[in-house]
């Protein structure tokens, strides 16, 4: 089979994994080599569907012997299977990277043959261009669940980011759905890829000859919609993966039907991206602004507001916290109104230290002064209409959300320079 | 008083040294341009400043121990290439002699505001194009990228790249300003590009076919057809990937050729 047709083939199978990040690791080229990795990540294209081509991103092979329920690459469908080999995908790299279509490979794989056998081709990919061709970009490289320890170590040596995938936010969804995986074989590498992160991370500090282990650390990806959880179950979740396996960034996939089965569902449903959305925003106030899984949700309001900003959703149902005075409130307090931003909260701080802010100030600032003003008092001054019941404003703030595309699938953006 | 207005020419240093000018004449100033953006006005107080290189290194230097984004107002204004920036770099000048640094983040102000948002467009152009940019191989092993952009970016994009390619040789051509750096694997120079070969890129968005190296459009097609399968039809949205990947970058993407 060509190339072109391997690549046509094993970039389609591809294309549901939703991250293509190439933050978080900082490399500088080498003697004789080629490459280097940008600390904030770059965006070298976009796709139709508006999302971010930062990597090559590919399967190693479709060919799998796994049967998860959601997958098209799963054994009992019928369809084209591939399989690269390693100077296949050492060439496109090199020669996309040259013409800077990309930052680098992003490599996962269906499991063929045994998942230590996919695995150990997989780290042979990456050897082959760290060692022989002396590429210094990006690598994301996909863990199989159920790889031996030695095999996720080499890979921990070569690549930028390592990810094992949850796929599916409970152990009973998994048994239900991709039952040739189970939770331990999943846990056991994100445990251990945690761990030597933070072993070599602590190593390094004293000696500079320590060798880097997967420098931009690790994520994983779970399937929203293919299974009954909760949005306070994934969130709860993803708090976890983030404060006790310390996970960079845990994304969200929209399931998309694929597949026919009794446990899915319908063919013709489409993906939930709102739900999806509202899941990065979620995901979003627990990173960047202090948030907790059970402030956001509750077992008595356990779904995300379709059609409510997360934030808004909490400032609302904590409406007695509020109205805060701008000249006084903390950085923290800050960061809790809905309309103010890192950025904003960070230049109000800034501002003050100069002299008090006026109400003509604030948007110029960068406040979303619609949305903050209801929250907010300045100089003793209420913002916001005095008259409107609670409901009223509940009402005012969803229609002021304006759900079109463009904000949909805005996570897809890298996080921008300061 | 009436409130003056002072030309200089267009460079960084004349620029600088407009602006240090403005300062020590003390009294109100209406405009600081680039001469060849300016045509007199009856009335107008013009005072033509002649570039001076110790007032603008004077300048400069005082700049730099304001520290960081004072540096970065500066030089990327200047790159950013606006009639209007020479007046807020007084205006910031004059902040920092009152307050010191801190007014670099008094963002009620309009000018640092100004300056802090301009100099946001340029570094964001030039990152943005950092990924934007697309080599060709041409047949003498040299990489070439033709591109145009809003902001005077080359600079940045010649360090980002000279970190990257190792010892293989580029070219960055900026052909709306018709501006070329080339990478010899261990220094930057400025070169000048054949202008009928210069006319060809900037008509079809692309190097005419006798100079691409053997492979160039073998790798080409495969990138083309990979962009076009990693996309998902489900989720087609057309309007986002215009709005982040703006339409005027597209005449030199390969990608999106035909498109
Ligand atoms: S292991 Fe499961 S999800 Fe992965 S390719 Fe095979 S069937 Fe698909």
């Amino acid at each position: 089979m060509k190339t072109s047709e391997k690549l046509t083939i094993l970039a389609d199978a591809a294309k549901y994994d939703a991250s293509c990040s190439s933050s978080g690791s900082s490399r500088s080229n080498t003697a004789g080599g080629i490459g280097s990795a940008a600390m904030s990540g770059i965006c070298h294209s976009w796709s139709a569907d508006g999302r971010c081509i930062s990597l090559l991103k590919i399967l190693l092979s479709n060919d799998c012997i796994f049967d998860c329920a959601y997958c098209l690459s799963r054994r009992s469908n019928t369809l084209p299977r591939a399989t690269f080999t390693a100077e296949e995908v050492a060439d496109l790299t090199i020669n996309f990277y040259l013409r800077n279509y990309i930052e680098g490979l992003f490599l996962s794989s269906a499991v063929y043959g045994s998942p230590d056998r996919t695995m150990a081709d997989m780290v042979d990919v990456c050897r082959l261009l760290r060692k022989k061709h002396r590429f210094n970009g990006y690598i994301h490289l996909k863990v199989i669940p159920g790889s031996s320890p030695e095999l996720v170590r080499q890979a921990g040596f070569l690549a930028d980011r390592l990810s094992v995938n949850i796929e599916l936010p409970s152990e009973q969804s998994l048994k239900m759905l991709a039952p040739q995986k189970t939770k331990r074989t999943i846990m056991v590498p994100m445990q251990q890829i945690g761990e030597e992160y933070s072993g070599f991370q602590r190593d390094r500090m004293k000696s500079r000859n320590v060798p880097c282990f997967c420098p931009a650390g690790q994520s994983t990806q779970m399937i929203v919609g293919a299974s009954a959880e909760s949005d306070l179950q994934i969130l709860t979740l993803t708090e976890n993966l983030y404060t006790r396996m310390q996970l960079k960034r845990v994304y969200y996939s929209a399931y998309m039907a694929v597949n026919t089965s009794p446990n899915l569902p319908a063919l013709t449903s489409g993906p939930p991206l709102v739900r999806e959305h509202r899941l990065y925003q979620a995901d979003w106030l627990l990173r960047f602004y202090r948030f907790q899984a059970h402030e956001i949700l509750s077992a008595a309001h356990p779904f995300l507001d379709d059609r409510l900003d997360p934030k808004v959703a909490w400032a609302l149902r904590n409406f007695d916290l509020f109205p805060i005075d701008i000249n006084r409130a903390s950085y923290e307090e800050l960061l809790r109104v809905p309309g103010i931003g890192v950025t904003s909260a960070r230049r109000i701080i800034a501002t003050r230290r100069l002299c008090a802010i006026r109400e003509e100030d604030l948007k110029k600032i960068g406040l979303v002064v619609k949305r903050a003003r209801h929250f907010i008092t300045i100089g003793g001054k209420y913002l916001g209409d005095h008259t409107m019941s609670h409901q009223q404003l509940v009402g005012a703030m969803r229609s002021a959300e304006k759900p079109g595309s463009i904000k949909l699938l805005r996570e897809t953006r890298q996080l921008r320079l300061f | 008083m009436t409130s003056s207005i002072y030309l200089h020419d267009g460079s960084f240093e004349g620029m600088l040294s407009a602006v240090a000018f403005a300062v020590k004449s003390g009294g109100s100033v209406h405009g600081i341009y680039d001469e060849k953006s300016y045509s007199v006005q009856l009335f107008d107080m013009v005072v033509t400043v002649p570039t001076d290189s110790l007032q603008a290194e004077k300048l400069f230097s005082y700049l730099k121990n304001l520290g960081e984004y004072a540096v970065q107002f500066t030089i990327n204004g200047f790159l950013g290439e606006e009639r209007a920036v020479g007046f807020h770099l007084y205006q910031m000048v004059q902040l920092c002699l009152r307050h010191g640094a801190r007014a670099l983040e008094l963002y009620r102000d309009d000018s640092i505001r100004y300056l802090s948002q301009l100099s946001r467009r340029v570094n964001g152009e030039a990152h943005r194009l950092s990924g934007l940019i697309r080599f060709r191989e041409l047949k003498e092993d040299i990489y070439y990228a033709p591109f145009e952009s809003d902001c005077n970016v080359i600079g940045y994009l010649a360090r980002h790249f000279s970190c990257r390619m190792g010892s293989r040789q580029w070219i960055l051509h900026d052909v709306g300003r018709n501006i070329s750096l080339h990478w010899d694997g261990s220094k930057v120079q400025s070169i000048e590009v054949d202008s009928a070969f210069t006319t060809y890129v900037l008509e079809n968005g692309e190097v005419p076919d006798t100079h691409l190296g053997n492979t160039e459009r073998y790798y080409q097609q495969l990138w083309q057809s990979f962009h076009a399968t990693i996309a998902n039809p489900d989720r087609e949205n057309r309007k986002l990937q215009r709005q982040l990947m703006p339409k005027r970058y597209w005449r030199y993407l390969v990608e999106m050729r035909g498109n």
